[in-house]
């Protein structure tokens, strides 16, 4: 496409579901974005979220349109999100994997257009049911307005947080 | 549809929590329920409506965490009715409505995610264990759902990201 895109990080964080539920804005914002779940040596789960606008704005950029081509999120711009979502959520499965030197395993990602507390809600139940600690690191992207242009989600199982913690060491 | 008066405060029942009131402007509203399911209830006499928003299925002889009092089905049903008690409702006239318990992460992770239908089941069980029928119900799928209770009518709302707001 020849158009650099630059993904700045301002602040990634350990934190609780409410600071995810903040992180992508208010009680009331849509996203699209996509999950996967990690398997392997340790297991969890991955989102990458996009305001449902922002999500409009990366397709456009993805397909090499002009901005605000995208009105809709379609079935076109929902699997555009999705291979992002691909792309971003493997590429940090794979760093994870060979700076920890784990084996890891991403599942094929599962394109998602819903609330967003609703998701992150989610995957805080299925990590709290296992009993043990809940961890959601998240890392906001910004473009370079400051906007929120998307959220990366990481919630470890709470098994495999023991793990993490010997390896990192 | 849904009308709400200029005046009308929406109160929110966040993860794990539940609201009980008498008030007449007050719209008690539990945002994006995956998972989760909200449950709705109204006394029409006593003029009493709560909502909770409950996370997980059984509370397994745990004490419920005092910042998610309504983190269980079982333990968070037992508060709940005992928080509407204390309000002045009474319970053979309450009017239960359920909504959520669905399998966001879609459906390929369905089998894995099975908290949407647990929690489901879990309620309808509690609340039969306390004779309580419910009314009306919007359970599982794959979407999230914004549930809310007018304070002032009893009328009760569901709506997901994709379609308004309806009557449950």
């Amino acid at each position: 496409m020849g158009q650099e895109i630059v993904i700045h990080v301002p602040n990634i964080r350990v934190g609780t579901k409410n600071d995810a539920c903040d992180a992508v804005g208010g009680e009331e914002t849509v996203v699209i974005g996509s999950y996967l779940s990690i398997s392997g040596d340790i297991t969890g789960h991955v989102m990458l979220l996009f305001p449902e606008p922002r999500a409009l704005e990366c397709v456009d950029l993805m397909m090499g349109q002009a901005p605000g081509t995208t009105t809709e999120p379609d079935e076109m711009a929902c699997s555009a999100i999705s291979e992002l979502g691909n792309i971003v959520g493997s590429a940090f499965v794979n760093a994870l994997a060979d700076h920890l030197n784990l084996v890891l395993h991403p599942s094929p990602p599962q394109v998602l257009h819903d609330m967003a507390i609703a998701l992150v809600e989610t995957v805080y139940a299925e990590v709290l049911s296992q009993g043990g600690d809940v961890v959601m690191m998240d890392a906001v992207f910004e473009d370079q307005k400051g906007r929120t242009a998307g959220l990366l989600i990481v919630a470890p199982d709470p098994a495999s947080l023991g793990a993490l913690e010997r390896v990192a060491a | 549809m849904t009308t709400v008066t200029a005046e009308a405060r929406r109160i929110s029942v966040g993860i794990g929590q539940l609201a009980v009131s008498r008030d007449a402007r007050e719209v008690l509203v539990a945002y994006g329920l995956g998972s989760c399911v909200g449950i709705s209830c109204y006394d029409p006499e006593a003029k009493v409506a709560a909502l909770a928003h409950v996370l997980l299925p059984s509370s397994d002889g745990k004490r419920a965490d005092d910042r998610e009092p309504a983190r269980f089905a079982d333990t968070g049903i037992d508060l709940l009715l005992q928080r509407l008690a204390e309000a002045g409702a009474v319970k053979r006239r309450l009017i239960v409505k359920v909504a959520g318990g669905a399998a966001v992460l879609g459906a390929a992770n369905a089998e894995k995610f099975k908290i949407g239908v647990r929690n489901a089941e879990a309620i309808t069980e509690r609340l039969k264990h306390h004779g309580i029928r419910v009314a009306a119900a919007d359970l599982g799928g794959t979407k999230g759902r914004t549930m809310e209770v007018h304070v002032a009518t009893g009328r009760t709302f569901v709506r997901t990201a994709a379609s308004p707001a309806s009557e449950l």
